[in-house]
């Protein structure tokens, strides 16, 4: 396991697989009849069940904060207690935090827009207004734990997950941190799942209770991945796998993209992750299977594509669960608008 | 800004109740007609289509160049309150397009569209440290030879979202703000966009491109004391100066000047003005601070980006920019706190600083190129 790369060493998530540190069980899911608003028939998506945070993380206070701080909270302190870290032996001004969302905290912006609609934009409510803000829940995992490193929330049409995840690893290469917590996720509501009905992006199975793969659209899901790196060297527990290499793209030519960036290497799986295409014809796929050849390709899971930018971590823990074997790997990630991103990975 | 001219304005148009002084963009230029692009989109359009005007390189470099843009307001502009009455129904009235430009992520892909470029593209939302830590991470992404050039920035609508939000935190000042002034009520809002065009210096040179400056160091650190307030000893600031200082292979007598976050609000300017005493500790000489958000207000996720091309500004022109309205600053013996007449001298290095709401800091080192 000798390696000068970055290295994942642990994973938290809060999913609608549950509230887990490390790997996950990876079985197919089934979404979910939709209760938290009412809906015109019946609707499904993939949801993460209600849960008390300071149930997972004692002394955790999450009463004034949207449910994606407070998943971010947990998912980070379960990936901080499977990477088996004792922050008080760290130097907590070199770590940093990078958060990646689609939506950011949208929960309260629609709180915020209802104080508005009831009371007028004088009346608004000047508690909500801060934890509107996209980097709330960074900002409150720095809080939480202390974390006084870089801490930066990104978004990308399609690939903010992957770009955190590269970003993150940059700063470990580059010095710039000694430890980086990288998350990822959105949450569902209903203004944005209305917003995909609308668009008519939504498949049969939200609908139904049909098949979950469907070529005609995603199911929409929510959740919180966080997964702590660090430099290469430094870990001392086990590590799921190494960074190496990677690459993102708004556009242009994915396979010659994605051979310039492997070069020699030939991976031994292609892991897929889809962003909110629609799952079976995900180009995702079509190019995994081309750029592969002999290599292995791990699907993408619809639960993680149903998390549209923000699902790559998902789809990397499904992938890692699923333990497809050591060696190298892809982790790839491509969208129908175009572009891609891809990361190289040695599994361990 | 030379001719001491700000852009304030009052305003009582932005909604009902609203009295207040904001500093807005006047008519934008007509872009990509067809698309549904938000006011914070077209802004920074517009910006990044300046910032390349002169680009004379291979269009391949353009074209595989990175965007890291920032934005906290994104598409917010572009939505009324209404959709919290049923989302579905406003949907149905015309507001499907106008919900996609919604998410941050729109900015930076509304400027790939705009200038056909396929590089890795990303939006930061930092709160009002995104403009400056767009441009640190846009230098990482150099480093990482992820792309031949990036384009960096920042951009901001004006809206009733963040006007209502800062005005029910009792933030804003009615009247044109005064930075760093003992009688400072509290921040102006304004709206804008600033770009960047970064690449590496031995690429500049030997492309023979007119090279502005030379970022020579960067970092980003986080208070993590509050979700909104500064930490009151300004050190999470400090550190974060200290770092970009280190990075730059500056000392401390090395800064001719620096463009402060300065907001105008009580906590923000205290906390600011301890972390430059601490930071530029022990200097032979005060340390020359100014904040020009006493021009144009704070244009939160365009700030950073819009104050580093001032900066730079600043640097070419030997031009540094007082504090408006400051007739009673803060007592530092630390600080020479610039304000009256534009004090004009060569400035080899200077510094622009940044924080926002969740604790988050940039600084951001420039220096004159030697080209």
């Amino acid at each position: 396991m000798k390696t000068t790369l970055p290295v994942l060493t642990g994973i938290g998530s809060v999913t609608p697989y549950g509230l887990l540190a490390g790997l996950i069980s990876a079985e197919p899911l089934e979404p979910s009849v939709i209760t938290a608003w009412s809906t015109p028939g019946l609707r499904r998506a993939f949801l993460v069940e209600t849960f008390r945070p300071a149930s997972i993380v004692p002394g955790l206070k999450t009463r004034r904060l949207d449910r994606l701080s407070a998943w971010a909270l947990v998912a980070s302190s379960l990936a901080l207690r499977d990477a088996g870290i004792d922050l008080s032996y760290m130097d907590r001004s070199r770590i940093a935090v990078f958060f990646a969302t689609g939506f950011g905290c949208v929960e309260l912006t629609a709180a915020f827009y209802q104080s508005a609609a009831t009371n007028g934009w004088a009346g608004t409510d000047p508690i909500t207004f801060p934890e509107t803000l996209s980097n709330a829940p960074a900002s409150h995992v720095a809080l939480f734990h202390d974390l006084r490193g870089p801490n930066v929330t990104l978004s990308s049409k399609s690939f903010a997950a992957e770009s955190a995840l590269l970003q993150g690893a940059s700063l470990l290469r580059l010095g710039q941190a000694d430890l980086a917590i990288v998350l990822a996720g959105d949450t569902l509501t209903q203004a944005v799942y209305e917003w995909y009905e609308a668009a008519h992006l939504l498949a049969p199975a939200c609908f139904s209770n049909g098949p979950t793969f469907s070529a005609d659209g995603f199911i929409p899901s929510e959740g919180v991945v966080a997964m702590v790196l660090e430099p290469a060297g430094r870990q001392t527990a086990r590590s799921y796998a190494a960074l190496g290499a990677g690459r993102w793209a708004a556009g242009g030519d994915v396979q010659a993209g994605v051979r310039q960036l492997l070069g020699d290497v030939r991976p031994d799986f292609i892991l897929c992750a889809g962003n909110g295409a629609p799952c079976a014809s995900s180009p995702v796929s079509s190019s995994a299977c081309t750029i592969a050849g002999e290599t292995e390709v791990i699907p993408a899971q619809a639960v993680a594509t149903g998390m549209g930018e923000a699902g790559a971590l998902l789809h990397l823990l499904l992938a890692l669960s699923k333990r497809p074997g050591q060696g190298p790997a892809l982790l790839l990630g491509t969208s129908a608008h175009g572009g891609f991103a891809a990361l190289r990975l040695e599994l361990f | 800004m030379l001719a001491g001219q700000c852009c304030f304005k009052p305003a009582t148009e932005l909604y009902p109740g609203f009295a207040g002084t904001v500093a807005a963009v006047g008519a934008l230029p007509s872009l990509a007609e067809g698309h549904r692009y938000s006011r914070t989109d077209r802004m920074a359009m517009a910006g990044a289509r300046d910032a390349v005007a002169d680009f004379d390189g291979p269009a391949s470099d353009l074209r595989e160049s990175g965007i890291v843009m920032a934005s906290t307001v994104g598409g917010l502009s572009e939505i009324d309150a209404e959709i919290s009455r049923g989302p579905a129904a406003w949907y149905r009235q015309g507001g499907l397009s106008r919900a996609a430009s919604y998410p941050v992520s729109r900015v930076a892909a509304s400027v790939a569209e705009h200038l056909g470029i396929e590089g890795p593209t990303c939006a930061v939302s930092v709160a009002c440290a995104s403009g400056a830590m767009a441009i640190a991470l846009a230098a990482n992404l150099l480093l990482d030879e992820a792309a031949p050039m990036v384009l960096a920035g920042g951009s901001d609508a004006l809206c009733p979202f963040t006007l209502s939000g800062f005005n029910s935190l009792q933030a804003l000042d009615p009247e044109p703000c005064r930075p760093f002034d003992q009688n400072r009520k509290g921040l102006n809002i304004g709206e804008g966009a600033a770009v960047l065009v970064l690449e590496t210096l031995a690429r500049a040179t030997r492309r023979g491109a007119r090279i502005l400056a030379v970022l020579r160091g960067w970092a980003m650190t986080n208070d993590a004391t509050h979700p909104t307030a500064p930490r009151k000893d300004g050190l999470g600031l400090a550190c974060c100066i200290q770092r970009a200082l280190e990075m730059a292979g500056c000392g401390i007598e090395d800064v001719g000047y620096v463009n402060a976050h300065g907001t105008g609000t009580p906590l923000n300017d205290i906390a600011e003005t301890h972390a430059y005493e601490s930071a530029f500790h022990g200097r032979s000489r005060p340390i020359p601070v100014s904040s020009t958000k006493s021009y144009f207000g704070h244009c939160l996720g365009a700030a950073g980006a819009l104050e580093a091309a001032i900066t730079i500004t600043a640097m070419q022109t030997g031009a540094l920019f007082p504090t408006l309205r400051l007739t009673d600053p803060i007592e530092s013996s630390g600080i020479d706190w610039l304000r009256g007449e534009l004090r004009r001298q060569p400035l080899p290095v200077a510094m622009s600083v940044s924080a926002g709401f969740g604790g988050s800091n940039a600084a951001l080192v420039f220096g004159r190129s030697r080209a």
